[in-house]
């Protein structure tokens, strides 16, 4: 097939794309500006921010795409970082990671549960039961290391798997970008050709409707929890492993992050279209943005307040596109 | 033209207007005489509501004239045309919730009018003047939908209106208000104020109204005196051919018991029991929250219930969800097709294949080419109009999409069928094609439940009908043999 470029066409891909070009503006700048951007050494570093920000960021697509939300796996990695870490000396590393996976997955499975029983078939109601929970599981943690961090340096016991993690390449590819590759593989495979798959996304476009044509939406809400707790999980043992130290509040923050990489990526916020890749996409601009701001010396504070602009931003330009569709 | 009104207060001249790719009015020219009720029919699309809202300054015409009380009218607002004396009354009402009655009637002129104790004052008068007698001080939440148009009808005279426009304002009301709205309408009349009522329902037009136009594809095809036109003739002018019946002959199939339903309880269902034959259409006659939905939605699983005994042919069958219930033979078209049928933003592939997903898994794994096949057997079957299966669905006109959802359950051939007002909204072909469906489904050995809320639907297509009153059975008739009458008293016991 042979599409004419013209200017029309150029005009529609750059307000249908304007946050992806916007950032790509940005780096084309930064890398004028301060030539350390394109060193091997940053782009390293970019790759190893993206490890633990992408795992969540993959399962809040799922969530997303469902028509619900996510902000327990701020809580989840806390919990699950400083569970795992402290658990090597006494049962070993490989069973400490399991354990961890496992926490994930009950975490996740409380949220659906709580959701199903207390009837929160809402964005907004699923918002404020896993705001809740991720206090809950914050709290949890803070109880469990007494509010001390745990440092994995510490352990007397082998833990090699998460220096590897952490530190260690495969040829050009560190090992953490290879678990990425991994999650993102099975992810894409069950959103694209899988029955749970399709049912995530038409719960997300109409549960009443799918319902009632017999899609089990109950059990996609609870896959999709169950999804998310276990990448949060994931990107907890990836976080701590690279920082080499479990923190009882390190997770905090990141849910936003994620819910932000998602929808940057361009998933529909109000569910039922959506796609991994995407978020792939929206995670790498994100934490390249925050990469060139540093480079560029803007501080902290006023990132923070780029993200919830260009959050803002993205949710604005969505509904818009939804509703011109809808006409 | 009815000669006893010979001053006209609304002119509609050659208006045209074009939306991207459609013509949405050609040429329309209207007259409308003071003191008439002048009722709009046509099938949807045919232009009612984009004249309407060009009327009221929603939409701005793209070409010709209006005159409404002698004055030329352009580029109005809505504002400025309820101030002129035009007022609509949409289908879907525009009140705040959260307010008062007598707020909303002069909703943003409380200055205007003096103050809190004035609106209630002024509100009262004017809702006295129409016979209604709710109280101004309450909150419009805690209304039925009949007293919610009392109240922008109140709302149009405060305004001094001299038309009325009501858009399909009988959709959602019962017999006994539509009476009421009925007997307002001949009173607003009597004072001198024209009506235009917009209507898919042609009984109303030849109850009430004076004078019809009849639309079709954005064209004026006819405005008749009432006595001067036929039943047939206006239908013909609607769909733009001749129909010979609205209803095809009544099947004849009924066989053996297929279903028995006892004893399903609710907070709203006591006892509620009924059986269906195979080949049989049973309909189901009651008002809106009589329990007719509650009961099939109860059948099918939807809703959690306290108790209910269900069997299948002669087996005991636990239904606690629709999964349970497909997996029994049943199907259901429910009442709302966009809020509970359609996934708007799908194609139509995806909307057609959905109840079929669990047959063309294998291994957790969707077989897309099953899927497509699915689909495509089903749009040539029943003749579903789309560009092409991947087309979304939202684009295709009700019709369509009615038989899209009818597909959808068709594919797993279910023995029996639940349809929940099957044909509301939808125009007069689409509704002839869906009643030939029904007919061929009972025929092939398969059983419907049918509700709706046009009685002659429901009296021509079953086989037995059972009335549905306050979440009890009330009656049961063959339709052969019973009057419409004797029904609806049924229907209505209280």
């Amino acid at each position: 097939m042979n599409k004419k470029i013209t200017t029309q066409s150029i005009i529609a891909f750059a307000r249908n794309n304007l946050i992806i070009l916007g950032i790509f503006i940005l780096a084309i700048i930064t890398s004028f500006v301060e030539p350390n951007f394109l060193t091997v050494g940053n782009l390293q570093n970019i790759m190893r921010q993206f490890g633990p920000l992408i795992m969540l960021s993959l399962g809040m697509t799922f969530i997303i795409m469902g028509g619900f939300i996510d902000l327990s796996v701020g809580g989840i990695i806390s919990l699950v970082a400083v569970v795992t870490v402290s658990l090597i000396d006494p049962i070993g590393q490989v069973a400490a990671l399991m354990v961890g996976v496992v926490i994930g997955l009950i975490c996740g499975l409380l949220n659906s549960f709580l959701i199903i029983k207390g009837g929160a078939f809402k964005q907004s109601e699923a918002l404020f039961l896993t705001y809740g929970m991720s206090v809950v599981f914050t709290a949890v943690a803070l109880i469990y290391t007494a509010a001390a961090p745990v440092f994995l340096t510490y352990s007397k016991t082998d833990y090699s798997i998460f220096t590897a993690i952490g530190e260690r390449f495969v040829g050009p590819v560190s090992v953490s970008f290879i678990i990425f590759l991994v999650c993102l593989l099975i992810l894409y495979i069950i959103e694209s050709r899988t029955h749970i798959g399709r049912s995530i996304c038409l719960t997300g476009g109409n549960m009443t409707a799918a319902r009632l044509a017999g899609i089990p939406t109950e059990k996609t809400i609870v896959f999709i929890y169950a999804v998310s707790g276990i990448m949060a999980a994931i990107g907890a043992v990836v976080l701590a492993s690279r920082v080499t130290i479990a923190s009882p509040i390190m997770g905090k923050g990141y849910e936003t992050q994620a819910i932000l990489a998602v929808v940057v990526g361009g998933t529909a916020l109000l569910g039922g279209k959506g796609s991994v890749l995407r978020t792939v996409i929206g995670t790498l601009l994100i934490i390249m943005m925050s990469n060139c701001l540093n480079l560029l010396g803007v501080t902290t504070y006023i990132q923070y307040m780029l993200r919830g602009a260009i959050l803002i931003l993205a949710i604005w330009l969505d509904n818009r596109k939804q509703y011109s569709e809808g006409n | 033209m009815d000669k006893n009104h010979s001053d006209p207060i609304l002119e509609i001249k050659e208006v045209s207007k074009a939306f991207p790719g459609v013509k949405a009015l050609d040429r329309v020219s209207l007259e409308v005489f003071r003191g008439t009720i002048h009722g709009i029919v046509g099938e949807n699309g045919a232009g009612k509501s984009t004249l309407m809202k060009i009327l009221s300054g929603v939409y701005q015409k793209d070409s010709g004239e209006i005159f409404f009380d002698g004055n030329k009218i352009e580029d109005i607002t809505p504002v400025q045309s309820m101030k002129m004396g035009l007022s609509i009354i949409y289908q879907e009402l525009n009140l705040v919730n959260t307010m008062t009655v007598g707020e909303n009637v002069f909703l943003g002129r409380f200055s205007e009018m003096g103050g809190r104790k004035e609106v209630h004052a002024k509100a009262r008068v004017l809702l006295d003047s129409i016979g209604c007698k709710i109280d101004t001080e309450k909150e419009v939440s805690e209304l039925s939908v009949s007293d919610k148009q009392m109240i922008e009808i109140a709302k149009a005279l405060s305004f001094d209106s001299k038309l009325i426009i009501m858009d399909e304002p009988s959709s959602s009301l019962t017999a006994d208000e539509m009476q009421e709205l009925i007997k307002i309408i001949h009173d607003l009349k009597n004072k001198g104020i024209s009506i235009i009522y917009i209507t898919h329902k042609l009984d109303e037009i030849f109850n009430f109204c004076d004078v019809v136009t009849v639309m079709r594809d954005g064209h004026v095809i006819a405005t008749r005196n009432i006595d001067a036109i036929s039943r047939n003739e206006m239908i013909s002018m609607m769909v733009g051919r001749t129909i010979e019946n609205e209803y095809p002959p009544r099947p004849n199939s009924v066989g053996e018991m297929i279903l028995e339903v006892e004893d399903i309880n609710t907070k709203l269902l006591k006892n509620v029991h009924f059986n269906l034959k195979k080949g049989e259409i049973l309909g189901f006659v009651g008002l809106v929250g009589s329990g007719r939905t509650e009961t099939v939605r109860a059948l099918f699983g939807a809703d959690k219930v306290k108790k209910k005994s269900i069997k299948v042919d002669g087996k005991f069958v636990n239904i606690n969800n629709p999964i349970d219930a497909i997996k029994n033979g049943l199907a259901m078209v429910p009442e709302d097709r966009k809020i509970q049928g359609l996934l708007l933003q799908f194609s139509v592939d995806k909307n057609i294949s959905l109840a079929s997903l669990g047959e063309l898994t294998y291994y957790g794994f969707i077989n897309e080419k099953k899927e497509r096949d699915i689909s495509e057997r089903q749009i040539k079957a029943l003749n579903v109009k789309t560009p092409s299966g991947k087309t979304r669905i939202q684009l295709l006109s009700g019709g369509n999409q009615q038989k899209a959802i009818l597909g959808r359950w068709l594919e797993l051939k279910p023995k029996i069928l639940v349809l929940d007002e099957p044909t509301k909204g939808i125009d007069v072909g689409a509704k002839y094609e869906i009643y030939l469906l029904m007919k061929k489904i009972v025929e092939e050995g398969g059983s419907i439940i049918l509700i709706s809320s046009e009685l002659p639907e429901v009296l021509n297509m079953s086989n037995r009908v059972i009335t549905i009153c306050n979440g009890r059975i009330t009656g049961e008739f063959d339709p052969l043999l019973a009057s419409a009458d004797e029904i609806m008293a049924k229907a209505f016991e209280f």
